[in-house]
C-alpha cells in the first residue's frame, strides 16, 4: 500500500450487488484523489440529463492517498453526485472518522448505483461487505443511528449516515459522520432517493506509505509546527466563531436575507459569549486542532440543548441572517439541524426567504402553518426547522430550497431568493467582498463559500470593492481548493501548517509518485478538476447566464452596512478576466485548445454536442 | 521617535487610504491609541466593545524579525508595527 489503497468499492443498490476495482495508477496521478478521482469517475460513468433522484445518479464517497496516514488533518473524505438543488455537479466535503476506516477497511472510495427496493444500509468488516435491511435505523436522526449501528456490530463501529431528511429527499439534506457533515449540494438527499441510510465500517489500521521514515519524519515536523502555532490554537479554542464580529463590522455579514449589514446586538452571539458555555473540544480523525466547540446552554428556554457548534456558518445562517442573537436558541437549532441531517445554510436562507416575504405580507400565518416569521422571533423559527426536517407542513415547501419555494409562490418572489444555481449562498455578502461574489457566480456547484475563497481580499492585500482585477485571483483559488478537496484535507490552513512545498513532500513520501513534488503539477491537476466540473455542468446546460447573483447584489446598493455600504456588484468585467484565466470562451465554455492543454481531450466532444 | 503602524487594506478603507502611518507612543497600545487619535473609526473596526482586539487581527512588530506581540510590548525608535487580517472562513 502506498498512500492509496487502490481499490475501490462498487455497490449497486438495486440488486444488492458489490465488486472491488482497481484504480488505475494514471487516474491517481491525473486526478489524485478525493474530490478530483470522484468527479472524474462521475463524469466518466453519468450521461447528460440523468434524473438526480432517479437510479441513473452515483453517489461517491472518496479519500485522497494521504488519508489515515500519521499526517495531520488530511483524512477528510469527498462526497460527489449530481446535485438534486441545482442539477449541476455535487462536491461536499466531511469531517469525523468513517474516511479513515473506510481507508483501513481496503478502500480509497465507494461508488453507489442504483436505487434500493427498500430502506438498506451496508455494513464492511472483516467478513467482506453486507448490503442489510435498515429497518432498525430508517426514521433515526443521526445521532440515534450512528449510536444504534455501534449497539448493533460494536463500539468501535465508524459510520456515515443520513438523518429524516435525507430519507424524506429535503433537497439539502447532509451525510453526517460523527457530528461532522458532508453539509451541502443535497449529497444526502442523493443517498435518501437511494434508500441507503448509511455505510458503517469495522476495520483498524495503520497503512502502509512508500517511505515511511521520510513520511514519519515529516509528519512530526508538521505536527511540531502546529503544537506551538498562534492560530491552530486559536481554531482549537474559538472555531470559526472568531469572525463574526470582525465581519459585522466590516459589513461582510448578512443581515435579514442580505437586505443589510448591521446586526444589533452582534456581540450576544460573539465568539467571547460562546466561549462561556464551552465544555469541551472534538475533532477529526487525525487532527489536533480539535476545532469542534462543544458547547452546553445552561439557562433560558433553551437549557440543556448541547451542540458541537454553531461554527461561523450557521451563526451567521440562523443568527444574523434571521436577526437573532440568542446564543441558546444557535446552540438548539445547530443541534437539531445536525440531528435531522440538513444543511443548515440552505435551511437558514430558506427561513430567512420566508420572513422577508412575511415581513412583506406576501405571505401570513395561514401560510406559515400559525408560525409568526418576524426576525428574530427563534422560538417559531425552531418549529419551522423541525418542519423543514420532516417536510411537514410550511417545511415541506421550504424544504425544497429557495429556488423551487420562489417559483411555486410566484408574486415576484424570485426576488428574495438568495441562491445561485439553486444553492443558497452562505455568510459572506458579495457587495461587501467582491471576490466572493466572482466565486459564488463562477461556483460550479452553485453559491459555496469552499470552493476557493478569495483569500487576497481576506487577507487585506487587494480592495475588497475593486470591480475588476480579481479574475485571475479566483481562479487560482479555485484551482487551490480543487487541489485541497483532492487531498481531501482541512480547508483550515491553521489546523494542518501545510504550505504547497510541504504537501508535496508528504504526498511524495506516502505514495512514491515523484509527479506530486512539483506543486506547479498539482496546480494543473487542480485545473483538471475545474474544467471536468466545468464540462459535466456545460454538458446539462450551463453557461455564462448561470454565473450570475441575485438582482438584489447586482442591483440594490447595500445598507447599513460600515464601510461596505452603497456597493454593488458588477459582474461582467469580472466574469470576463475569470473566463479569459481559465481559456474558457466568452460563453464561460472550455475551449477545445484549453481541453487539450490539460489533458482533457475526450471532452471536447460532449463540449460540441452540448454547449449552448 | 519614530515608530510606523503599517494595515491592511482592509482597514486602509477607514485610514483614507494610508497604508502606513507615523505614531508615538512607548508601547504597542500607546502606538495604535495614538493611529486612533488620527483615525478614529479604526478603534471600533479593531476592538470589541471590551476593549479586545478583534481575533480577524493580529499585531505584530517589525523589529529584530517579525513577532506577534501583546497590546503592552515595548517599541524602540524604527519599529514597525505590523497589523495582518486572519479570516479564513468557514
Amino acid at each position: 500500500m502506498r498512500g492509496y489503497t487502490g481499490k475501490l468499492l462498487r455497490i449497486n443498490l438495486s440488486n444488492r450487488g458489490s465488486q472491488i476495482e482497481d484504480i488505475p495508477e494514471q487516474l491517481m496521478k491525473d486526478f489524485l484523489g478525493g474530490r478530483g478521482l470522484a468527479v472524474k469517475y462521475l463524469y466518466s460513468e453519468l450521461k447528460a440529463g440523468v434524473d438526480a433522484l432517479g437510479p441513473d445518479n452515483k453517489l461517491l464517497f472518496m479519500m485522497g492517498p494521504l488519508g489515515a496516514t500519521t499526517a495531520m488533518s488530511v483524512s477528510r473524505i469527498a462526497v460527489v453526485t449530481k446535485s438534486p438543488i441545482t442539477g449541476c455537479v455535487a462536491k461536499s466535503v466531511a469531517g469525523g472518522n468513517f474516511g479513515a476506516f473506510l481507508k483501513f477497511a481496503g478502500f480509497d472510495g465507494v461508488i453507489l448505483e442504483g436505487k434500493a427496493e427498500k430502506p438498506t444500509y451496508i455494513h464492511i468488516d472483516g467478513n467482506g461487505v453486507h448490503i442489510l435491511d435498515a429497518d432498525e435505523i430508517w426514521g433515526l436522526d443521526t445521532e440515534e443511528t450512528q449510536i444504534k449501528l455501534r449497539q448493533m456490530h460494536g463500539t468501535s463501529t465508524k459510520a456515515i449516515c443520513i438523518g429524516p431528511a435525507g430519507e424524506k429527499l429535503v433537497r439539502y439534506a447532509v451525510v453526517i459522520s460523527d457530528r461532522r457533515c458532508g453539509g451541502r449540494t443535497g449529497v444526502g438527499t442523493v443517498m435518501g432517493a437511494k434508500k441507503l441510510k448509511a455505510i458503517a465500517v469495522n476495520s483498524s489500521g495503520p497503512l502502509g506509505v512508500y517511505d515511511p521514515q521520510q513520511f514519519k519524519s515529516l509528519s512530526r515536523e508538521q505536527i511540531e509546527g502546529l503544537r506551538t502555532s498562534p492560530r491552530r490554537m486559536q481554531m482549537t479554542d474559538f472555531g470559526t466563531s472568531y469572525l463574526t464580529l470582525g465581519f459585522e463590522k466590516m459589513g461582510i455579514f448578512p443581515v435579514k436575507n442580505f437586505q443589510e449589514g448591521h446586526l444589533e446586538g452582534v456581540e450576544k452571539i460573539s465568539d467571547e459569549a460562546f466561549a462561556k458555555i464551552k465544555v469541551g473540544n472534538n475533532g477529526c480523525y487525525g487532527c489536533m486542532t480539535k476545532c469542534g466547540q462543544v458547547r452546553r446552554v445552561t439557562e433560558g428556554p433553551y437549557a440543556g440543548a448541547v451542540s458541537e457548534g454553531p461554527d461561523y456558518e450557521t451563526i451567521w445562517s440562523l443568527g444574523g441572517n434571521l436577526a437573532n442573537t440568542d446564543l441558546g436558541f444557535l446552540i438548539a437549532a445547530d443541534s437539531l439541524c445536525d440531528r435531522l441531517g440538513i444543511d443548515t445554510i440552505s435551511a437558514g436562507n430558506a427561513i430567512g426567504f420566508a420572513c422577508e416575504l412575511f415581513e412583506r405580507g406576501i405571505i401570513t400565518k395561514k401560510d406559515t402553518d400559525g408560525l409568526d416569521l418576524t426576525w428574530g422571533n427563534h422560538g417559531d423559527m425552531l418549529k419551522l426547522v423541525e418542519k423543514i426536517g420532516r417536510r411537514e407542513g410550511f417545511g415541506e415547501l421550504l424544504g425544497e430550497g429557495t429556488k423551487r419555494a420562489a417559483e411555486h409562490i410566484g408574486k415576484g418572489t424570485e426576488v428574495y431568493a438568495m441562491h445561485v444555481k439553486g444553492l443558497e449562498i452562505p455568510a459572506y455578502e458579495p457587495r461587501a467582498v467582491k471576490g466572493y461574489g466572482l466565486m459564488f457566480a463562477t461556483s460550479n456547484i452553485g453559491a459555496n463559500h469552499m470552493y476557493g475563497r478569495p483569500r487576497e481580499e481576506l487577507a487585506g492585500k487587494v480592495d475588497r470593492f475593486a470591480d475588476e482585477g480579481k479574475g485571475k485571483d479566483i481562479a487560482r483559488n479555485q484551482i487551490a481548493q480543487a487541489v485541497e478537496d483532492s487531498v481531501v484535507q482541512c480547508s483550515f490552513t491553521p489546523a494542518t501548517g501545510l504550505t504547497p512545498e510541504s504537501r508535496a513532500k508528504l504526498l511524495v513520501a506516502a505514495t512514491g509518485f515523484n509527479e506530486f513534488s512539483d506543486p506547479a503539477y498539482l496546480d494543473l491537476i487542480g485545473e483538471r478538476i475545474l474544467c471536468l466540473e466545468r464540462s459535466f455542468n456545460v454538458r446539462e446546460g450551463f453557461s455564462r447566464k448561470d454565473d450570475t447573483l441575485p438582482a438584489r447584489m447586482l442591483t440594490e446598493p447595500l445598507k447599513n452596512a460600515g464601510p461596505a455600504t452603497g456597493q454593488v456588484v458588477k459582474l461582467d468585467t469580472l466574469l470576463d478576466e475569470y473566463y479569459d484565466a481559465l481559456g474558457y470562451s466568452p460563453q464561460g465554455i472550455p475551449t477545445e485548445e484549453k481541453l487539450r492543454q490539460i489533458g482533457l481531450e475526450w471532452v471536447i466532444e460532449d463540449i460540441k454536442k452540448f454547449a449552448k | 521617535m519614530s515608530v510606523r503602524v503599517k494595515l491592511p487594506s482592509i482597514l486602509q478603507e477607514l485610514s483614507c487610504g494610508v497604508e502606513t502611518c507615523e505614531v508615538t507612543g512607548q508601547t504597542v497600545g500607546e502606538c495604535i491609541k495614538s493611529l486612533e487619535m488620527r483615525f478614529p473609526d479604526i478603534k471600533n473596526h479593531l476592538f470589541d466593545r471590551q476593549g479586545r482586539l478583534l481575533r480577524i487581527f493580529g499585531i505584530y512588530l517589525k523589529s529584530d524579525g517579525i513577532q506577534p506581540v501583546d497590546l503592552d510590548a515595548t517599541v524602540r525608535d524604527n519599529d514597525e508595527i505590523v497589523i495582518l487580517s486572519f479570516i479564513t472562513g468557514g
